[in-house]
This record gives structure tokens, C-alpha cells and sequence, in this order.
């Protein structure tokens, strides 16, 4: 128990406090602003954290990340732009309630179902920390191999139009993913002899590229858009307490679907995003509503990638073993002010990972009222002329994507993927399956293939180990709805003709 | 560019087949059955198989359509009329102008153009942009290179910072 | 202006093309007068990164200017190390190489060699370790090594990092040390040590040969073991664990290492200074207990050195390799 009460007294030191309400706007801001994306925020936090004390140091990189997941939300509602791949499940949703005028319901549902995901997900890492890290240590290549092709099929579940197109969009995304020597065969794919194609092409510059850019290419040749309606901005939260009691089960599944995912080391807020924006509109009593502006499909995302953000931390304060990129910068700070993960974190330092926890629940407590500000402020923003937005728009796109390896390359990519985004979205492929692909590429295959090295060629295994079964015939069920939903309305018409 | 579906499906099939020719050719690995070559071959023929299926109209059942745009468009696309569409690929060439230019002009500069460039291009009044190509550049400069650290070029003309 | 007289000019002239002349012994002497940039070839956060920043926050203690960490990253490490390799030799940009420096040219991913930099100081190294599940039958290196040797080929799995990494490079040779095939254990490629480490507790491969701080909170967990380290000598840090020369008495050992070097032709004079700087960082406490708490090898060797030590480990990698059969042929 004492170690709780010097929990407290760790994180109300001022040097603490400052730097949560200072990395919290940063966070904020940086995550809202299109171009610009959490992980790049992250990675730019690193040498600040060196002056830091420990707690402090931890605390800046833990706040600034559960805001950035929120706000990268904010762009994609406004402007169709995510800021993280994770929001990219979801853009077309919110932006669809934006133009219909409807904008503070769709961020209102973002911001407060993020908030309470990410203190359920803070709960159940205080409390479940030991069973979800037995859960993830079981999870081996067979099961990876299933999970990420199950979130990649949560493409196919949530296109709007043809779902062959949708299909297409992500094979592309897969064979963008092939590129560079990141394959388990260490062999350099499709790099044309370029040294900076050896590394692959990273899903960063990609998404900022089709969203962003590809948006700023519509803007010079389609005419502004009719301006939204001005409302006067009622609270923000006002409709969420309704929302919340229209939709407790979707949220819950969302927490639920969010601390799970966010717990394997590998899948993070990105695939919680998507698989829960699937099962959404898979159990729904309106399906055909999604993509129209419908915000059951928000509640349930939007609480799943934040409490994937605290699950992730699971495996990371256990094992050191990261979820995603942000919690593997997070575990080298850990490191480095000597928080080593590790049994040693709960034991002789457990007044310190208290204090982690309890940065955690200040830190989604505390987005309520920076989001809303932002909320707000963004708005405002949105009243600028779109001459004047859309060309720093583009400057942004073109230094954070440098920013984030110092590596000028990053930006042709930008452009490239500008193009193709472009292209894809005139003729109605979906980008967001595109950006789905690229993420969860190299997850499929390296799990496939070092799966089969494992069972030296056996398929069996696949099917035989008991998570990979209930994994695999999930993910075969997905796979053949659509086809069986086909013939079904194929087949109804001729019933009727009868 | 709204191209057809029998066009983009077609370019999917080349995409696809060039993706596996181009998988096929990679070495085998010691150790690795499935090497290299199959996931690039296996997405090249799944992309044939697409291609064809889009071509052929198959699923077009379930598409929505878009609503037509409005004619009226300000800016360098209404300057150029007919070949309006050329506009869109402005701003990823003011990116590769970027990566060309701003090791040598220095950050502020490149910055400048690009911003005058693709704000005109919108349509925004000659104020306006005079406003932003001042202020802009030394914004981001001010909030990347001092605040973040990120290493901006200096070039020709430095921040006085 | 109108009072200096053709004397004077003349002697203002000769001062002004002397003092350019002077300038340099004068600018040297005083070396660094502005911000130095430090490259990382890989990503923030990771162990490489760590190292640099400590290294390079204590080399601004040392020489008074600011030595700022900038991460290259891309192509699995070459992006970097050409960064470095190609920067003006003037002093003002020096960078942190690691190991995969002697490896990269060997498949042909790049011309870039160790010869490619001048060398400045060796700072760290560690050795694979041979990590297994807690709940192996095997207990000590002996009895593995001895179910590996009586094991048909490929039965056993290994992993520890990617396809051809240096991991898999140290299995490789100690398999060569032992008188068997390279690809004698089947090597499983991830996607760095800690998910390998997963996948051991998982129980879906045999033994993991990443470095034993990397293997660290798993084996604090109690979830795996470490049984040697391919080293001469046991690391400090994990005294318990033997080498592979003492239990076993197969004398291989090989490292990752980390060094600081520059671009070709540095004025001998920075190189030295740099050199020296960087023996006193080396010494430091708070270099000390920075690697002591990451469990890091403390390894030091002066610019020559630092220069025969890449020579070997290029020979021993690029042997391993080829064993291995992970040479561009």
C-alpha cells in the first residue's frame, strides 16, 4: 500500500505535472495537425526525455501518445485527413457526418469514447497485467499468422462499394509491403537498386501521401466545398451521454477487442481500430447506415484504439517486448532511466509503475478538456480559407515526413503515394484498404513463412494448435460471408420469380 | 482522371502479372521453402484475378455513386480549362521540387516557393499569399527546427535564429 | 582611409595572408568551435540510439559544444553509414557504426566497407548469448549442444533476428566451431530479438542467440535461461553465465559491436582529439552506469584498435557468411 501512496507523491511532483500538461498539448497538436502523426511526435520526444527524470520522462511519452491517437482523429473528421493509420478505419464515417453538418458529434464520440476506452484499458492493465501477458507470451507465429490476416480482412467487411475493388486496394497494399529486404528471406525485393528502397517503404509517408496529399491534389481542381453549416456549438459532450446509452455493447466490445489486440506485441491501435470498426458493422442492427455518417461504428473504434494504447503497454512493462513502434521508443526511454521492464518493475519499482498507471488515468482524464479545447480550436481553423490551409498543408506533409528519419527520401514517397491515392480515389478504390495492406503486410507474411520453417513445411500445425483453430475458422467465416451473402441475393430473385 | 473500370482493371491485370514475372525471378533462400519469390507471386495473381473480375464489371452491383462535382473552379484548374486536370498533379511536383531544391536554396526559400506556388494555384488573392509565403516558412522553420530539432537545410538564406 | 599610407596597406596585406594561413592551427587548437552532428544510423530508442545520445551528452561535457544525435535511418543501416561516410571530413560530422558495417557488403547491398570511415574509438560490444525456454529439458550448454550435434539436421530451431543478421551469423559459426553444417540448427528470421524471445516462451522454437541484455526481462521473468555467451570472457553484468570456451571448451566468440568513426581523410588532429575525448566519456561514470544498467559490454579500443578489430570481424563475419551461404556469390 505504501507504495501506492509514493505512487502519488511521485506523480505530483511539479517537474511531473509540467511535463504532462506540456506533452499533453504537444500531443494534441501534433496529432491534429494533417502531415504530422503520432509516431513521428513520439520519435521527436526522445531527446527531451534525456533531461528528464524518470517518471517524468515516461510520463511525457505515455500522455503524449494516448492524445496524439484522439487528435489524429480530428484532421480525418475535418478534412479527410487521419493522422494515424489507426484513424484511417474510420475517416470516411466521421467525415461523412461532417458533411452533414454533424461534425462535434462525430469528434464528440471520438474524444469521449477514446477517454473512457483508454481508462478501460488503464483498468485492465492494473488489473489483468498478469493474465493478458500469459495470454500474449502463448500467442505464437500460427496464431500471428491468422490475426493479421483476419485484420486484413477487415477491409473486405467495411468497404463501401465493390468489395472486389476493396480487395484489389489491399493486395496493393501487400505488394507495397513486399518492397525492400524486411522479408524473412532477407532477399531485397523490388528495391531497383536503390538504397534508400532497402528498408522498405514505411506506412508513415505512405498514409500521409494518400490522404493528405491526395486531398490537396483534389482541391486544385474540384471547386471548395459548400461551407458547413454554422452551428452554434452546443457542448461538445452533450450528445455522448446519449450515445452511451444507446450503444454500451458496442463500446464494451470495443474495450474488450482493444485490450486484447493491444496486448499481443506486434498488433497495436492500428489493427484494433479496424477489426473492431468490422465487427461493428458486422453485428449491427443497421449496417447499411455505415459510411453514411452513422456513429455507432465511432463508438466502438474509437474506444478500441485508445484501450489498445494501454494494452500494448502490457508486454512492454513485462517483457520489454514491444506492441508497435511507439511503445518500442517507450520501452528504450524505460531503459534508459533505468525502469528496466521486467519483474523488477513490479517488484523492487513498484511505487514507479503505480505512478505509470496513475499518469495513465490522468492523462485520458485530462484529454476531455484539452480535446474539446481542440475540438474547438480546430473549427476555427476549418473558417480559413482553403487557399491558405491546403498550401501549408502541403509544407507540413513535406517536413514531417522528413522529419521523421531525416531522410529527404521519405517525401517522393509522399508524393508518389500522393498520386496514387488520387488515382485510387477517382476510380473508387478505397485508400484506407490500401494503407490496411502496407500495415499489415510484412505481419502476414514473415508469420507465415517462419511458421512453415517451424513446422518444417507442415500446414497442419496451422489448423491443429487450439487459438490458431478458433482464430483460423473466424477468419475463413469472414473471408466467405461475402460470398455467400452474393449468392444468397443472387439466388432470392429467382425465389420471388417463383 | 476517372477512368473507366474495364481500364483500371486492365492496368491491375499488367500490375499483377508484372508483380509475379517479377516475384518469380527472386532467389530461393537456404533453409526457407517458402521464400522470397511466393508472396510477391501469390498478390501478383490475386491482383490478376481482380483486374480481371473489375474489367469484366463483376461487383459493380454494390458501388455508390458519387455525385457529380460542381463546374466552377478557381485557380490554376479554371486557367487551364480543358486540360483543368493537369492542376491535380501540382502539388506532388512542388514535393519533388522540395527534395531537389531545398539542400540548395536552404529551407525558407524552397519553403516560400511552395507555398506562393500552391496557394495561387488555389486561387487565394495576391494578399493572402504575400501574407503566407512570409509568415509560413518561419513558422514551421521556428516550430521544427527550434522546438523539435529537426535539421532543417540552411542554404542560401538562414533563420536569423 | 585617406591616411593609411601604401606601408601600411602593405603590411595590412601581408597580415591578412598570413593570418588565413594561421587560422587553421588556430581553428584545430580550439576544436569544435560549433555544433557537431552525431549520426545514428538506426532508429530512436532502440539500444544504437541509446548509446549515442549518451555518448554524445558526454562528449558535450567533454568539448564544450553541442554534438547533436540526428537519426538516418533506411535501408537497414546503409542509409546512415553513407551519411557518415560521406559528410565533409572537416570534423563536424561523426557518427555511431555498428557491426553490420562488415556484413551490409558482403550480400552486395552496398560498396560501403569499414574501410569507408575513419575510425575513432571502439565503445562497445556483445556477444550472443545461447538463451533457452525455462522449461527445456536442457539445463546447461553441454547437454544442448550435445542434443544438437545427436539431432538430424533442421530439426532444432533458432532465431534472435532477421534472415543473414548478426545473430544468425554467430550461430552460424558456433555450429562451424563444432564441426557441423552452418544451417545445421534451422534459423527462424524475426523481426528482432524480443518477439524471438516471445516465440521461445511460446514454445515455438528451440533457443534464441540474441545478446543477453536483450534477453533480459524475459529471463527475469523467469520465463527462459540463459545458458553461455559466445565470448572470451563472462560479461559482469550476468555473471552467471558461462562462456562458451569454459563449459564447453569451443573457443568462438563474436560480437555486435558499436564505435564512433567519421568520414575518410579527418585532419589527424580532430581524429585525436575526438579519439581522446572519447576514452575520458569511455572512463566516465555516468557512462558507466548507463551501460551497466542495460547490461551493455563495456568494450574499449583507440582509433587503431578500433580499425584491426573491424579487420577481423569483417574476416569472421564474411566467413560465416559464406558458410552460411549468405554471400552475394
Amino acid at each position: 500500500m505504501s507504495a501506492v501512496f509514493d505512487a502519488f507523491s511521485m506523480v505530483a511532483s511539479f517537474e511531473v505535472l509540467v511535463a504532462i500538461l506540456i506533452s499533453a498539448v504537444y500531443g494534441m497538436v501534433i496529432g491534429a495537425l494533417p502531415g504530422l502523426t503520432a509516431t513521428m511526435a513520439i520519435a521527436l520526444l526522445v531527446p527531451v526525455t534525456f533531461y528528464l527524470s524518470p517518471i517524468a520522462a515516461v510520463a511525457t511519452i505515455i500522455t503524449s501518445s494516448a492524445m496524439a491517437i484522439f487528435s489524429g482523429d480530428i484532421p480525418g473528421c475535418l478534412m479527410r485527413i487521419p493522422g494515424t493509420p489507426a484513424s484511417a478505419a474510420y475517416t470516411d464515417e466521421s467525415y461523412a457526418l461532417t458533411r452533414k453538418g454533424q461534425a462535434e458529434l462525430a469528434l464528440g464520440a471520438s474524444l469521449w469514447f477514446s477517454a473512457l476506452g483508454g481508462i478501460a484499458g488503464t483498468v485492465a492493465l492494473m488489473i489483468l497485467a498478469p493474465a493478458l501477458a500469459e495470454m500474449a507470451l502463448s500467442f505464437s507465429t500460427f496464431e500471428y499468422f491468422w490475426l493479421s490476416f483476419l485484420g486484413l480482412m477487415c477491409a473486405t467487411l467495411v468497404a463501401r462499394s465493390s468489395p472486389i475493388k476493396a480487395i484489389a486496394a489491399a493486395l496493393l497494399g501487400l505488394l507495397v509491403a513486399c518492397v525492400g529486404i524486411e522479408n524473412p528471406g532477407g532477399v531485397p525485393r523490388f528495391t531497383f537498386g536503390l538504397t534508400d528502397l532497402l528498408g522498405g517503404i514505411e506506412p508513415l509517408p505512405a498514409l500521409v501521401g494518400v490522404f493528405a496529399v491526395s486531398e490537396i491534389m483534389r482541391a486544385m481542381i474540384n471547386a471548395p466545398p459548400p461551407p458547413i453549416p454554422e452551428r452554434k456549438l452546443g457542448s461538445i459532450l452533450g450528445g455522448q451521454w446519449a450515445l452511451t446509452r444507446r450503444y454500451p455493447k458496442q463500446m464494451w466490445r470495443g474495450n474488450i477487442i482493444g485490450v486484447l489486440i493491444g496486448a499481443l506485441p506486434g498488433a497495436g491501435a492500428d489493427m484494433a481500430a479496424w477489426v473492431a470498426y468490422a465487427t461493428s458493422k458486422r453485428f449491427s442492427k443497421e449496417p447499411e447506415k455505415f459510411g453514411t455518417g452513422h456513429p455507432e461504428g465511432l463508438v466502438e473504434s474509437g474506444a478500441a484504439n485508445n484501450s489498445a494504447l494501454a494494452g500494448g503497454w502490457v508486454p512492454a512493462l513485462l517483457f520489454g517486448i514491444p506492441g508497435d513502434t511507439i511503445t518500442a521508443i517507450a520501452i528504450g526511454v524505460l531503459y534508459m532511466k533505468g525502469l528496466n521492464p521486467g519483474p523488477t518493475l513490479f517488484t523492487e519499482k513498484a511505487s514507479s509503475m503505480y505512478a505509470l498507471y496513475i499518469v495513465f488515468l490522468l492523462a485520458n482524464v485530462l484529454m476531455i478538456p484539452l480535446g474539446i479545447l481542440m475540438i474547438r480550436v480546430s473549427k476555427q481553423v476549418l473558417r480559413a480559407p482553403r487557399s491558405v490551409a491546403m498550401p501549408l498543408i502541403l509544407l507540413l506533409c513535406a517536413v514531417g515526413a522528413f522529419a521523421i528519419g531525416n531522410n529527404p527520401f521519405a517525401i517522393v514517397l509522399v508524393a508518389v503515394f500522393g498520386v496514387i491515392g488520387f488515382m485510387m480515389e477517382r476510380n473508387g478504390y478505397p485508400v484506407a484498404a490500401l494503407v490496411l495492406g502496407i500495415v499489415m503486410g510484412t505481419m502476414v507474411e514473415q508469420n507465415f513463412v517462419t511458421s512453415l520453417i517451424k513446422s518444417d513445411g507442415d500446414l497442419l500445425p496451422f489448423f491443429e494448435r487450439p487459438v490458431s483453430s478458433v482464430l483460423a475458422t473466424m477468419t475463413i467465416a469472414a473471408l466467405l460471408w461475402p460470398a455467400i451473402v452474393w449468392l444468397l441475393r443472387r439466388l432470392r430473385p429467382a425465389e420471388a420469380a417463383r | 482522371m476517372h477512368l473507366s473500370d474495364r481500364v483500371t482493371g486492365l492496368f491491375l491485370v499488367l500490375l499483377g502479372a508484372l508483380a509475379f514475372w517479377g516475384g518469380s525471378r527472386l532467389p530461393a533462400v537456404p533453409g526457407q521453402d517458402i521464400g522470397p519469390a511466393s508472396f510477391p507471386m501469390m498478390i501478383g495473381a490475386g491482383l490478376v484475378l481482380c483486374g480481371g473480375l473489375i474489367a469484366l464489371g463483376i461487383g459493380r452491383s454494390f458501388e455508390v455513386e458519387d455525385p457529380p462535382e460542381a463546374t466552377a473552379v478557381p485557380g490554376l484548374a479554371g486557367r487551364l480549362g480543358r486540360m483543368g486536370w493537369l492542376a491535380a498533379f501540382l502539388p506532388p511536383a512542388l514535393l519533388i521540387f522540395y527534395v531537389v531544391a531545398a539542400e540548395s536554396l536552404g529551407f525558407l526559400l524552397t519553403a516560400a516557393v511552395v507555398l506562393l506556388v500552391c496557394a495561387r494555384a488555389l486561387g487565394a488573392s495576391w494578399r493572402l499569399t504575400i501574407a503566407l509565403t512570409l509568415i509560413g516558412p518561419f513558422g514551421v522553420h521556428l516550430a521544427f527546427s527550434e522546438l523539435l530539432r529537426v535539421p532543417l537545410p540552411d542554404g542560401l538564406l538562414a533563420a536569423p535564429w | 582611409m585617406t591616411k593609411m599610407t601604401r606601408r601600411g596597406a602593405l603590411a595590412a596585406g601581408a597580415l591578412a595572408g598570413i593570418v588565413p594561413l594561421a587560422r587553421p592551427a588556430i581553428a584545430q587548437a580550439r576544436y569544435p568551435t560549433r555544433p557537431v552532428q552525431f549520426l545514428v544510423p538506426w532508429g530512436a530508442g532502440g539500444g544504437t540510439d541509446a548509446t549515442a545520445r549518451i555518448v554524445a551528452s558526454l562528449l558535450e561535457q567533454e568539448l564544450g559544444q553541442p554534438f547533436n544525435v540526428v537519426n538516418r535511418t533506411g535501408g537497414s543501416g546503409v542509409v546512415g553509414h553513407s551519411a557518415i561516410a560521406s559528410a565533409a571530413p572537416d570534423g563536424y560530422t561523426i557518427g555511431i557504426i555498428t557491426v553490420e558495417i562488415c556484413m551490409m557488403h558482403w550480400q552486395g547491398l552496398t560498396e560501403l566497407t569499414r574501410s569507408s570511415f575513419t575510425p575513432l574509438a571502439l565503445m562497445n560490444e556483445d556477444p550472443p548469448g545461447v538463451q533457452v525456454s525455462s522449461s527445456s529439458p536442457h539445463k546447461d550448454i553441454k547437454s544442448l549442444a550435445e542434443a544438437i550435434k545427436a539431432s538430424p539436421p533442421g530439426k532444432f530451431k533458432a532465431s534472435g533476428t532477421g534472415q543473414g543478421g548478426i545473430w544468425h551469423l554467430g550461430l552460424a559459426g558456433w555450429l562451424g566451431a563444432m564441426g557441423l553444417k552452418a544451417d545445421h540448427v534451422r534459423w527462424v528470421p524475426s523481426n528482432g530479438a524480443a518477439p524471438a524471445m516471445q516465440d521461445l516462451a511460446a514454445g515455438g522454437i528451440d533457443m534464441v542467440t540474441c545478446s543477453v541484455p536483450e534477453a533480459r526481462a524475459i529471463i527475469e521473468a523467469g520465463r527462459a535461461k540463459s545458458l553461455a555467451i559466445m565470448a572470451p570472457e563472462r560479461n559482469p553484468q550476468f555473471p552467471d553465465v558461462p562462456t562458451l570456451k569454459e563449459s564447453i571448451g569451443v573457443d568462438y566468440s563474436v560480437g555486435a559491436w558499436r564505435g564512433i568513426g567519421g568520414p575518410l581523410k579527418m585532419p589527424q588532429e580532430i581524429a585525436s582529439t575526438l579519439t581522446a575525448a572519447l576514452q575520458k566519456v569511455w572512463d566516465s561514470k555516468e557512462f558507466k552506469d548507463f551501460m551497466n544498467a542495460r547490461g551493455f559490454g563495456m568494450v574499449w579500443a583507440d582509433a587503431d584498435g578500433y580499425a584491426k578489430h573491424m579487420e577481423e570481424s569483417d574476416a569472421k563475419l564474411g566467413a560465416a557468411m559464406k558458410a552460411a551461404g549468405l554471400t552475394k556469390a
